[in-house]
């Protein structure tokens, strides 16, 4: 990014002496006033109730009580050897945010590829993909629940026809996650679609015609060619999608609100229903601590591999 | 300029491209088939009169009975009219708080700059349930929970990390060389911003604005813990539908495709703006 040294040039050349400095503190108060507003409600609205959060959570802070007397790193404690949280949140969430990502990367790779040809009725087709990814979550997870109703849905009615019993969708653990899962690929994979397509139309022709012309195959220009100049697209929207996915919330809520058992719980899920149905607000704070601190820290990582890999291939 | 990266297979000859094309054909209308037939389904849904609303794939009855009853609920009406301000407001505010921020982003470099921009990658990776939860407490003690104003400002401040970065992309697709221009004519730095750079990075804020109404409207976590009973908004009213009321599936269709009319206008009659703002 070019940087633009507007004094410098107004004053034809380098600043100096009185004149300079008060165009520098101009300058400055500009720069200053245009972040002030983002700062403050970033200051008020997320930084102040992290800091709240981490206060609650050394507290014994209930809902319920009037009292909020000091404990120290209690709350942690209990949550780092709660085999709820341990045994069964953190690996349904990795398990979410894995499954989420890959499976939305795949599928919005092959469709992306499919839609990057000229045929008839393409602006349409394009359009209709892109829908689901308007759709509020709650509702798309109110079509599935509805789909996969046990007694009603439409999924159990084919299940029948085909032969077989009726099977209870989503009061099975592992079919429960399996939905929510199913159920984000297809709210997220527009967005992969999205932006590969836009990302193929600023490929350069170039590679692609010296690959068609060495006599190589769609799938060794795919692999070769597509995916390697695809790379610090896909890898910007896996970081972006990864730190989304770890903390899905919607979708879980409204399609088994972490049941049968609390066997579908994701981390979100755990955090709020510890403070909201639990009313211990200490414990859901420091869950959401400790899952902050672990997405911060995949976040991280993702971003510096990222940076690296982008400017290794550059 | 469309690359075509599939190509033609060496010496495969007519019939195989036909082959290929028919599958191909094939292969996109299952994807799309499979994609649309959720809101198929809960539309048709929608349509059937109560009695039938368990037998979906049986009869033909057709009627728009469950739209007016679900229409005339008081409590529906009044989610319909909330997240709908709600999402207003939260677009204007948001994006005059970002796109000064992004503008800040894009041009103005140095110690500060690089502070603010860590600041906001890393914000955007806190969890929403970590700070929305003493979010709760907090509105509370300002006096501000389940008012417009404590739902308004928390909703500012969920697009603040993401929307300056998006506003950064847009301003760095303008040239600096309009600024020096206009500094050269005299112009001040607000000047510069407002009159020459803002209106070219126009159709990417509108873009992002359009995003943001939706955003806004489609919200549910924030929604489901800073609302009570007196600001209900409408993500928050159906999810109780499905819990509560989890027979009614007449009702809740109905109520739910009826909130699903925006996000299809977005895509049928926005979406090339929306496009440009997704970007990366």
């Amino acid at each position: 990014m070019t940087e633009v040294h507007p004094d410098t040039l107004r004053r034809g050349g380098p600043p100096g002496g009185e004149a300079a400095a008060s165009l520098f503190r101009e300058r400055r108060r500009f720069t200053l006033t245009l972040i002030a507003p983002a700062a403050l409600i970033l200051l008020v609205f997320q930084v102040l109730p992290i800091l709240m959060g981490v206060d609650a959570s050394l507290r014994r802070f209930s809902l319920t009580d009037e009292e909020h007397p000091f404990i120290g790193l209690g709350n942690f404690r209990r949550i780092l050897t709660d085999s709820q949280f341990l045994g069964i949140v953190l690996p349904n969430t990795f398990f979410f945010m894995l499954a989420s990502v890959g499976g939305g990367v795949v599928l919005g790779l092959a469709i992306a590829m499919l839609l990057n040809r000229p045929f008839p009725g393409r602006t349409l087709v394009r359009t209709l993909f892109v829908f689901p990814l308007m759709v509020a979550p709650v509702v798309a997870s109110i079509m599935i629940a509805w789909i996969f109703n046990d007694q009603f849905g439409i999924a159990n009615v084919i299940v029948t026809a085909l032969g077989f019993g009726p099977v209870a969708w989503l009061v099975t653990p592992w079919l429960g996650l399996l939905i929510v899962v199913l159920t984000d690929v297809w709210l997220q994979t527009p967005f992969y679609v999205l932006i590969i397509l836009a990302a193929l139309e600023t490929l350069p022709r170039e590679p692609f015609e010296a690959a068609r012309v060495d006599g190589a195959s769609a799938w060794q220009i795919f692999r070769n060619v597509t995916l390697p100049l695809l790379r610090p697209v896909l890898l910007v929207a896996i970081v972006i999608r990864s730190i989304d996915a770890f903390r899905v919330f919607d979708t879980v809520w409204t399609i088994t609100k972490g049941e049968p058992g609390r066997a579908t719980e994701v981390f979100s899920i755990y955090a709020y229903k510890e403070a909201f149905v639990f009313l211990n607000l200490d414990r859901g704070a420091a869950a959401s601590l400790i899952g902050a601190a672990i997405i911060m820290v995949v976040g991280v990582v993702l971003y510096w591999g990222l940076r690296r890999i982008t400017e290794v291939s550059r | 300029m469309t690359v075509r990266a599939g190509g033609r297979a060496g010496a495969g000859g007519a019939l195989a491209k036909g082959w290929r094309q028919a599958f191909v054909g094939l292969a996109l209308a299952g994807v799309l088939g499979l994609f649309l037939f959720p809101v198929f389904w809960l539309t048709l849904t929608a349509l059937r009169p109560e009695s039938e609303v368990f037998y979906v794939h049986r009869g033909s009855h057709i009627t728009l009975a469950n739209f007016l009853k679900a229409w005339k609920s008081p409590k529906i009406q009044e989610s319909f009219v909330n997240s709908a301000v709600l999402a207003v407001l939260a677009t204007i505010f948001s994006l005059q708080v970002t796109v000064m921020s992004g503008y800040m982003l894009s041009r103005f470099k140095g110690a500060t700059n690089k502070v603010w921009f860590t600041a906001i990658y890393l914000f955007r990776t806190v969890p929403y349930i970590t700070w929305v939860m003493p979010l709760y407490l907090l509105t509370q003690s300002l006096g501000l929970y389940d008012t417009y104003l404590g739902l308004l400002l928390p909703h500012v401040a969920v697009h603040v990390c993401f929307f300056s970065w998006v506003m950064k992309g847009f301003f760095d697709g303008v040239e600096p060389e309009l600024e020096q221009a206009a500094y050269l004519d005299g112009c001040s730095h607000w000047g510069a911003f407002l009159r020459i750079i803002l209106p070219q990075a126009l159709p990417g804020i509108m873009a992002l604005g359009i995003l943001c109404w939706l955003f806004t409207w489609n919200e549910f976590l924030f929604a489901l813990i800073l609302t009570g009973s007196r600001t209900p908004l409408l993500t928050v009213t159906m999810a109780q539908f499905v819990h509560e009321l989890g027979v009614e599936w007449h009702l809740m269709s109905a109520t739910a495709v009826m909130a699903m009319i925006p996000a299809l206008v977005v895509t049928l009659f926005a979406q090339r703006y929306v496009v440009s703002g997704l970007r990366l």
